[in-house]
């Protein structure tokens, strides 16, 4: 139990200092967890609304909810990289534990994915829209994703810590991952002949759910949901097996 | 009380550091991976008993800090085990955890979380630990604007509040100015009465002299020799 509450306590204080880091000296401060999604907004919607004619009802609403679920999954995972690179120095000389270090970044992240969430229903009520019940499942695939995100920070953060140019190979991975995750386009548009490989990807599962859950008022099918989760809980333990297996001994060697 | 048996670590040094997946992948195409073996530590094996303010000595990369590091678990030994009873606190090097960019309140805080400290414990010791680092007046300060000498003095401030049992020291001295070392040594010297185990890694063989009662003799990663301060350090002086 002390030890529990040991390591809670420097998580949050780690995830402390990664915010006050962040905003410390910038002008706009926090704002700048409000202007990065909706420029990544203006641009996505002027580029596919204006010039590519999508038809999507409320499109600004149904984009908006996908970056900020976006947002979160690849800023979170690279920020788990880079934080740990950080505090290699600390971990080298205190008995910290890696798994302090990447779950405080990803809270600090989670924060962020919040006050962006808050600004997308500020958006969403302003535009006459209404929630329904089915929007209780959202917080379900909130704890999913949260879920995925740990369990794919596990995954990357060892192979980055052995291999350099991981970072690199990420940054594409996940700019292919944005492409196959329906955010700017409608999942529909998917050909039945790559839906079987296109539906393994978790974050494509969460953002239909919640744009269900939240714009169209009904919620997934169990069993849908159910495979999510599974293929989630996959990720999750996988990751943790490596982490706990490989996080140690490759910081030594950093 | 502190038990090791049979420790040893060994790094594998790559002839050629491959750093990036790339090179290693062509080193695997062309099978040319090959290591050194660098045995940082030897089956070390040595008993403290409780209360015990025991010297580790040697030379330079002879194993003094790995030691430390793998008994204070930052460092996983690849063979051999170990105990310790009760709580460790490693004090391998005094300011690693501070921030910069925050002041020196804040440090407290964050470093104590490292150390263990909850931030209830924190602000309840903030007046002592700011008036033992001589610090008082400096607390919202940014530790950027701190000398390294009042980083070192309030890193120890902090450390020393940690309620543990054992503690690990490695050479955290050189920093500070004259003053600073006394106000460390007449710590370690409380420490030893209430009857806490001390192991003190130094190459300031004066102070080992006077205050421990045993020390280890550490030679390329194996104890050369383990007895009376007197003894080791006579037979150090020789080599």
């Amino acid at each position: 139990m002390k030890k529990i509450s040991r390591y809670l306590n420097v998580i949050y204080e780690l995830s402390r200092l990664d915010f006050k880091l962040k905003y410390y000296g910038s002008v706009l401060g926090l704002f700048w967890s409000f202007l990065k999604p909706f420029f990544m907004l203006a641009i996505l919607y002027v580029v596919f609304y204006e010039f590519l004619k999508v038809n999507i009802e409320n499109y600004q609403i149904y984009l908006l909810l996908g970056i900020v679920i976006w947002n979160f999954f690849a800023d979170a995972t690279k920020d788990s990289m880079q934080s740990i690179m950080a505090k290699a120095p600390l971990l080298q000389k205190i008995n910290l534990p890696p798994f302090a270090v990447v779950a405080s970044t990803i809270i600090h992240s989670f924060w962020t994915f919040l006050i962006t969430l808050v600004a997308f229903f500020v958006l969403f009520f302003v535009s006459g829209s209404q929630l329904a019940w089915s929007a209780f499942i959202f917080l379900y695939l909130i704890v999913l994703l949260v879920a995925l995100i740990f369990g794919t920070s596990f995954l990357v953060v060892p192979l980055y810590m052995r291999f350099k140019d991981f970072g690199h190979i990420w940054d594409i991975f996940l700019q292919m991952l944005f492409w196959a995750t329906p955010l700017v386009y409608q999942y529909s548009l998917v050909p039945e002949k790559y839906l079987r490989w296109y539906l393994l990807n978790p974050v494509a599962r969460i953002v239909v759910d919640a744009r269900n859950a939240i714009l169209y008022h009904f919620t997934p099918e169990p069993k849908q949901l159910l495979i999510t989760t599974a293929v989630i809980a996959v990720i999750f333990f996988i990751g943790l097996a490596v982490f706990k297996k490989y996080g140690r001994t490759l910081i030594e060697e950093l | 009380m502190i038990k090791a048996r049979g420790i040893t670590k060994l790094y594998k040094i790559p002839h050629e550091r491959r750093t990036t997946l790339f090179e290693t992948l062509l080193g695997y195409v062309k099978n040319q991976l090959s290591y050194e073996d660098l045995y940082a530590l030897q089956d070390v094996s040595f008993e403290i008993r409780r209360g015990e303010m025991v010297g580790l000595i040697g030379k330079n990369g002879s194993g003094k800090t790995t030691l430390l590091k793998i008994l204070s678990r930052i460092v996983l030994p690849t063979h051999g085990t170990f105990t310790i009873e009760g709580r460790v606190s490693p004090l391998l090097s005094l300011s690693v955890g501070f921030h910069g960019e925050l002041t020196a309140l804040e440090n407290l805080y964050l470093y104590g979380a490292i150390l263990g400290l909850s931030r209830k414990t924190v602000r309840q010791k903030i007046n002592t630990i700011f008036e033992f680092a001589g610090l008082e007046r400096f607390e919202d300060m940014k530790l950027k604007n701190f000398s390294s000498g009042m980083i070192a003095r309030l890193a120890f401030a902090i450390m020393v509040q940690t309620d543990s049992d054992v503690l690990l020291v490695d050479e955290i001295f050189a920093v500070g100015d004259k003053d600073f070392k006394p106000k460390c040594i007449a710590v370690f010297e409380e420490y030893k009465k209430m009857g806490k185990t001390i192991i003190f890694a130094s190459h300031d063989l004066d102070t080992i002299a006077e205050y421990c009662d045993r020390t280890i003799l550490l030679h390329e990663g194996k104890i050369e020799m383990f007895g009376k301060t007197k003894k080791v350090l006579e037979y150090y002086k020789t080599i």
